[in-house]
């Protein structure tokens, strides 16, 4: 049973799934930066448009991505109403009792919305496009010039793998724990939220103990196979820039550009 | 108590591209005061099915009875207290600080008073043979101890039904001979034991009854000895030496366990 | 005779040797491993047996250098894994119990080419050598497989096809099976089988059937070497047996019963064609 949960990588072959993956990582990164230099909801909307047009190029399925953008649903409610009720920019829409709607509260609630949706997105497309793999290699070699100031960007990048590697086990265990609780007659679903979350400790206490458990039979195997750091290691995947590559960063630049003037 | 499965079919992630479907109309009744084995291999619906013992898992078609009664209407806890389950493996859920509060986990979600929570933890920990371990914690256990304590957790339930699940799995030798005999003292007791196993020589030291499943259907359900002689290229060790035997010495039986496998061979060496 | 300390040195005739070796774990009152002695031959296949908390577990991890032996010596390939485990596991691969916990990379490749990646093989020959590692345990087509939905059998798979790549001359085996149903345990037994020509090999397990074909079993016991035996000797010792904890599986247990020597037959067709010639003599003679 695979857990599709925030941001997973989604294995189809696309033009974007094929870019280096520290030119995905460097996109995003300006994307990030970008959008908080676009002031006007138009240029968000602009923008928005690229994301969608990209994630179409990227073959994944709409309703698989829009359920990246869940989790963070909450949030952008909230912004959103709070910016309505308690903004008082522009015109009064309408009021109800003492709560009144302006004009300049709807425009602030949907730029914000919109921009925490872009937000969340691209860091999703990044995930959704990029293997695990490519995604610590890409990482490793971006932040291996801060070795030379004792950074560990090596044992970073093993520590993200493995993260990686393993979330898909960790879950299926916490739902075969939850099963074997749930056979001793542990409920839940019942009782108010701090009732709740205590009865979960059944779950957490042995995953945890579990999880410890993993990483020292883990170290032992790692080092069985000669793992000792950084040092001296080569590695199995190549990356490479290429022509696609610099235009996907030129075209990323292009949009932001558009949608700052905008 | 009479468990009864009729005709449960279940599927898996329906309406998704994951669809799969892991039981179609599996019929079986667990008799009261036996043991009976669940064979088959991996994929064939084993686990499914012994999740649905105590509708852990609810079949999307057909039924499972208690007693004649739809399980379906009786509470969840009142289920699960009477059919047991102990998942493979089932040390991962051990959490408690001490294997005393451990085990008595269950029998407290059940609700009993404190006297009797206590008495049902000092009876499993005697019947796994883990009394002395009562107030270490379960983290600092060797696997086979960390076992007994994890079944004794469910047997504290008191049920009428223990369903376990690759109970074996990972045991040395010693542990496992302990458990099977435990499984025949359960039985002695009156509990009936429903027990997936994919190792066909310890089922064939306890099983009363055998079913065999294959890709989600029961393929042969019967005796062991009926079972395991219908088609012997798929049984027990025993019973391959015995079929083969029994062409030129009919006298053999139809013996599965070691023990009158093995007088049945003597004796018709002798003749 | 060549000591076999020295013997391990490359050209020698053994391959790994222990001598005396002491090794308690800190808050033991009980050594775990009490002056164990023993030499593996180049080539030869040795199983290890004992019940469990016996000193397997803890004679494995010293002879690829996890562990440090209080007193005595442990050589492997001419070297001591104490003070140079990085080169020793060059020379010696562990395959362990739970695949699930040794498996690192998110892909099947990428996981077969990390004990490649440390010893800083160029990237060329490793893909070559991954290539080569995959088909050796029949996983072609697995490459982009992500761990989690592989069978137990097929991560053990991986794993040993992990150990391959760096092409060790001996194989340290774990307990490999006995996490796995039948199914997975007949695919690893299946691969093991064809590696024990090439290999060294020390099989450590709890099913004796899997050491039928051993030169030598070495029964642990209480962190103590209490036997060093061919299987045919140790399977028709029944007290022996019954006081080390070991069960001999079905057919060789009716065979011993039945006056047949236990190690040679391994299969219920194998046993019932011995019982049927036996009778047919027996009938001939009268």
């Amino acid at each position: 049973m695979t857990t599709r949960s925030l941001g997973q990588f989604y294995p189809v072959s696309s033009p974007v799934h094929a870019l280096d993956p520290r030119a995905k990582i460097i996109a995003t990164a300006i994307f990030v930066v970008g959008l908080f230099l676009i002031d006007s909801t138009a240029g968000l909307l602009f923008v928005a448009a690229a994301l969608v047009a990209l994630v179409a190029v990227s073959r994944i399925p709409a309703g698989t991505f829009l359920r990246l953008l869940r989790p963070v649903l909450y949030i952008v409610a909230l912004t959103v109403l709070f910016q309505i009720f308690f903004s008082r920019e522009g015109v009064i829409l309408f009021e109800w009792g003492f709560l009144e709607v302006h004009s300049g509260g709807l425009r602030m609630g949907l730029f914000l919305a919109l921009r925490i949706l872009l937000l969340v997105s691209s860091a999703g497309l990044l995930t959704a496009t990029t293997a695990p793999v490519a995604l610590a290699d890409g990482i490793e070699d971006l932040l291996s010039p801060l070795k030379r100031v004792r950074f560990p960007a090596h044992e970073v990048a093993m520590m993200m793998t493995i993260a990686l590697r393993f979330i898909p086990t960790l879950g299926e265990e916490a739902e075969k724990i939850q099963r074997a609780q749930a056979a001793r007659g542990a409920d839940f679903s019942e009782g108010g939220p701090l009732r709740r979350a205590r009865s979960f400790l059944p779950v957490l206490i042995p995953l945890t103990v579990g999880a410890f458990r993993r990483a020292d039979e883990l170290a032992d195997a790692m080092e069985s196979r000669g793992y000792r750091g950084g040092e001296g290691r080569t590695r199995y995947r190549e990356l490479r820039y290429r022509m696609s590559d610099a235009i996907a960063l030129a075209l990323t630049l292009l949009v932001l550009l558009v949608g700052i003037v905008l | 108590m009479k468990l009864e499965l009729r005709d449960v079919g279940h599927v898996y992630a329906r309406g998704t591209p994951f669809q799969v479907e892991a039981l179609r109309g599996v019929s079986l009744v667990v008799e009261p005061g036996e043991v009976l084995a669940i064979v088959g291999g991996t994929g064939s619906g084993k686990s499914t099915l012994a999740q649905h013992m105590n509708l852990l898992l609810v079949p999307t078609s057909g039924e499972v009875l208690v007693d004649a009664v739809d399980a379906t209407t009786l509470t969840k806890s009142e289920l699960r207290r009477r059919v047991g389950l102990v998942f493979q493996f089932p040390e991962s859920a051990l959490f408690a600080p001490t294997v005393e509060e451990d085990v008595a986990f269950a029998p407290r979600q059940l609700g009993l008073d404190e006297e009797e929570v206590t008495e049902r933890v000092l009876e499993s920990l005697r019947a796994l043979g883990a009394e002395e371990l009562a107030a270490r914690s379960p983290f600092a256990l060797s696997g086979g101890e960390k076992r007994r304590v994890a079944i004794a957790g469910v047997l504290a339930m008191g049920p009428e039904v223990l369903v376990l699940d690759e109970p074996t799995a990972g045991l040395d030798p010693a542990a496992r001979e302990d458990l099977l005999a435990l499984i025949l003292g359960l039985r002695e007791a009156g509990v009936s034991v429903v027990l997936v196993s994919h190792d066909l020589d310890e089922v064939a030291e306890v099983a009363d009854r055998v079913c065999a499943l294959h890709e989600g259907r029961v393929s042969a359900v019967g005796t062991a000895a009926e079972v395991f002689y219908a088609d012997p290229t798929r049984a027990p060790a025993t019973v391959r030496v015995a079929s083969l035997l029994r062409g030129a010495s009919p006298g053999i039986g139809h013996p599965v366990r070691f023990r009158e496998t093995l007088d049945a061979l003597r004796a018709q060496q002798g003749t | 005779m060549q000591n076999p300390g020295e013997g391990t040195r490359p050209g020698g005739s053994f391959a790994v040797s222990c001598e005396r070796v002491t090794f308690s774990y800190p808050g033991s009152a009980q050594p775990a491993l009490s002056g164990v002695s023993f030499a593996l031959r180049r080539g030869e296949y040795v199983g290890v047996v004992g019940p469990n908390g016996g000193g397997k577990s803890t004679l494995v991890r010293l002879l690829n250098g996890l562990l440090k032996p209080e007193s005595g010596r442990v050589l492997v390939s001419g070297r001591d894994p104490a003070t140079e485990p990085f080169e020793v596991r060059k020379h010696l691969g562990v395959l362990f119990q739970n695949p699930e916990n040794g498996l690192v990379a998110p892909f099947v490749e990428d996981d077969v080419a990390f004990g490649l990646e440390n010893l800083g093989v160029p990237r060329e020959e490793m893909r070559e050598r991954v290539a080569r590692a995959v088909r050796a345990v029949g996983l072609q087509g697995y490459e982009r497989r992500e761990p989690h939905t592989l069978s137990g059998g097929e991560k053990q798979r991986v794993a040993l096809a992990g150990l391959l790549a760096v092409e060790p001359e001996i194989l340290v085996l774990d307990e490999p099976t006995s996490m796995l149903d039948a199914a997975g345990r007949r695919e690893v037994l299946k691969h093991l089988g064809d590696l024990r020509f090439e290999k060294t090999v020390l099989h450590v397990t709890h099913h004796l059937e899997e050491l039928l074909d051993a030169d030598r079993i070495l029964v642990l016991n209480g962190g103590e070497l209490v036997a060093d035996e061919t299987p045919e000797r140790l399977f028709s010792n029944a007290d022996f047996l019954r006081e080390n904890s070991l069960l001999l599986p079905v057919v060789p247990r009716l065979a011993l019963e039945l006056g047949f020597p236990p190690a040679k037959l391994r299969t219920p067709e194998e046993l019932a064609e011995a019982i049927l010639a036996r009778t047919q003599s027996g009938t001939r003679s009268l």
